[in-house]
């Protein structure tokens, strides 16, 4: 099996004005695949037709080499689940929940819960409704985790927290992927989170996949340089040329964030007349926001 | 699992038990407190009959509230977090749902066996006058099946959306306004009625509300 989530021209409608389409998504086996995209680009959906929560109007969906929603029973047995919004019993306490959740699991694993239990300093008397944002987000990592999961799914686990637990959370999904060698499908908009953790990264916008690549490529080829000279048009540059900022002053240079850049590309200025002056490295941050905004306008080239 | 669902149930739903169940064994016992009659005149036996049936509507209201509560408690919890857990569960959503409505069942067996030993306690301490018997359990039998359904009505109506509820009220919307425009129009009037007499009365569904729930009778 070489992807554990493998969706083909997935379509959903939500209301009248969003859609996800044509969304086709590969999530290989043993990675740590982090679904990237703005408030209300449509992570949260797709999640829930991953997790059979929704049902797609056209398409397939593939998660741990069965399809979803026929065999979501089987599938869910393999996946541990953070939704975005908790949604546990609240006047149930934490050892109840515990309880509770692990009867549906043979794959349970209790040592592996009180271990956490342990690192995440949870309150087993506490009712659900008591807990504060961050001890909510800890117990239902703490439930994805003990269930022994091949496939962890997170949307948006450490949104709103504060460092400390999104630490301590982030470092217990790592150590547990490091151990069982499971797959990861993290979504958020907390980009410089995911660059640390991530190893292939797929954008959303707008109900559709903007791009799907392994991290580094997704990195190392975003790049922001500075160009004199060049011509108001540039025909059949060797990169794709996602924004051209034409703002030139005092000789300081055209701003370019181009795509798929290789040094050897420095030659193309020479061509048209332009100087290459800079080569400056994206981070994934400033690389989202550009992918974004092009997606969004037609491409800068002239 | 069953263990876990049952548990989950109880605790959201013990004192609607625990009420019940008092008043489950009370009810008898305060419907016979005239039965202390040794040797009644036939006025005084009419009047007992009287006052036994008066209090015999009560039980088909108190199963139906019983039925309506525990239901609704089932599936409270679900609803209010949009069913996003139950659905994250690796369980059928057909199993799920049986092995609500298991454990709501089986919650009712306690405000029912309440009622069953309150009838026997109410009936062995009466003096019944003669002509005349007791049925507790019948009387218990009757109150388990009316519980039973009244909580699997609620328990259909509560699992669903709420669209589903919105088409049922929408259906009893729709025949009330039939009735009336039959009725403005002079044509048959009795739609309502007609059709609410083929459900309340044999051999419709909900017969065993409207029957006799008589404690002591002829």
């Amino acid at each position: 099996m070489s992807n554990v989530i493998e969706t083909r021209n997935l379509r959903y409608r939500a209301g009248r004005n969003f859609e996800i389409r044509e969304l086709s998504l590969n999530v290989p086996a043993g990675s740590i695949y982090g679904f990237l995209g703005p408030n209300g680009s449509g992570k949260t959906t797709t999640i829930a037709l991953l997790m059979g929560q929704l049902r797609a109007s056209q398409g397939s969906i593939k998660v741990l080499g069965q399809s979803m929603p026929e065999a979501a029973p089987r599938i869910l047995a393999r996946t541990g689940f953070v939704p975005e919004r908790p949604h546990l019993y609240p006047t149930l306490t934490v050892e109840e929940v515990l309880r509770y959740h692990a009867s549906f699991y043979q794959s349970w694993d209790w040592r592996r819960a009180d271990e956490l239990f342990g690192r995440f300093e949870l309150d087993r008397s506490l009712k659900i409704a008591a807990l504060s944002k961050g001890e909510t987000g800890k117990l239902m990592m703490l439930l994805a985790l003990a269930q022994n999961p091949d496939l962890l799914v997170l949307d948006e686990p450490t949104d709103g927290l504060d460092p400390v637990v999104r630490r301590a959370m982030i470092i217990a999904v790592l150590d547990y992927v490091s151990q069982r060698d499971a797959a990861v499908f993290i979504s958020s908009h907390l980009v410089h989170e995911l660059e640390r953790i991530c190893d292939w990264v797929g954008v959303m916008d707008n109900g559709k996949l903007v791009t799907e690549m392994p991290m580094q490529t997704f990195k190392s080829g975003i790049k922001r340089l500075r160009v004199t000279g060049a011509p108001a048009l540039v025909e059949d540059p060797p990169f794709v040329l996602l924004s051209r900022d034409t703002g030139e002053t005092l000789g300081a240079g055209e701003v370019w964030v181009v795509r798929g850049w290789q040094t050897p590309m420095q030659q193309y200025f020479e061509g048209i007349g332009a100087s290459l002056r800079e080569v400056v490295d994206l981070d994934l941050e400033e690389g989202f926001v550009e992918l974004l905004r092009t997606f969004r306008t037609p491409r800068a080239q002239g | 699992m069953f263990k876990a669902i049952l548990y989950t149930q109880w605790k959201w739903s013990r004192v609607v038990v625990a009420l019940s169940v008092v008043i489950a064994f009370a009810l008898p016992i305060m419907s016979v407190q005239r039965a202390g009659i040794t040797e009644p005149s036939r006025w005084e036996v009419r009047e007992l009959l009287r006052t036994i049936e008066m209090w015999s509507v009560w039980y088909a209201v108190f199963a139906a509230g019983l039925g309506l509560l525990i239901a609704t408690t089932a599936w409270a919890q679900d609803h209010r977090g949009r069913h996003v857990y139950a659905l994250s569960l690796p369980i059928p959503r057909w199993q799920y749902a049986m092995l609500r409505f298991a454990a709501g069942s089986l919650l009712l067996a306690a405000p029912v066996v309440a009622l069953w030993i309150g009838a026997l306690l109410a009936t062995a301490m009466a003096q019944i006058p003669p002509g005349l018997n007791a049925y507790p359990n019948a009387l218990a039998l009757r109150f388990a099946l009316a519980a039973f359904l009244a909580y699997s009505i609620f328990f259909a109506i509560s699992a669903g959306t709420t669209r589903t509820a919105a088409y049922v009220l929408a259906v009893i919307g729709a025949l009330v306004v039939t009735q009336v425009m039959l009725q403005a129009s002079g044509m048959y009037g009795g739609l309502v009625e007609a059709l609410f007499d083929r459900v309340i009365t044999w051999p419709g569904p909900l017969e065993i509300f409207t029957g006799r729930w008589m404690l002591i009778d002829v």
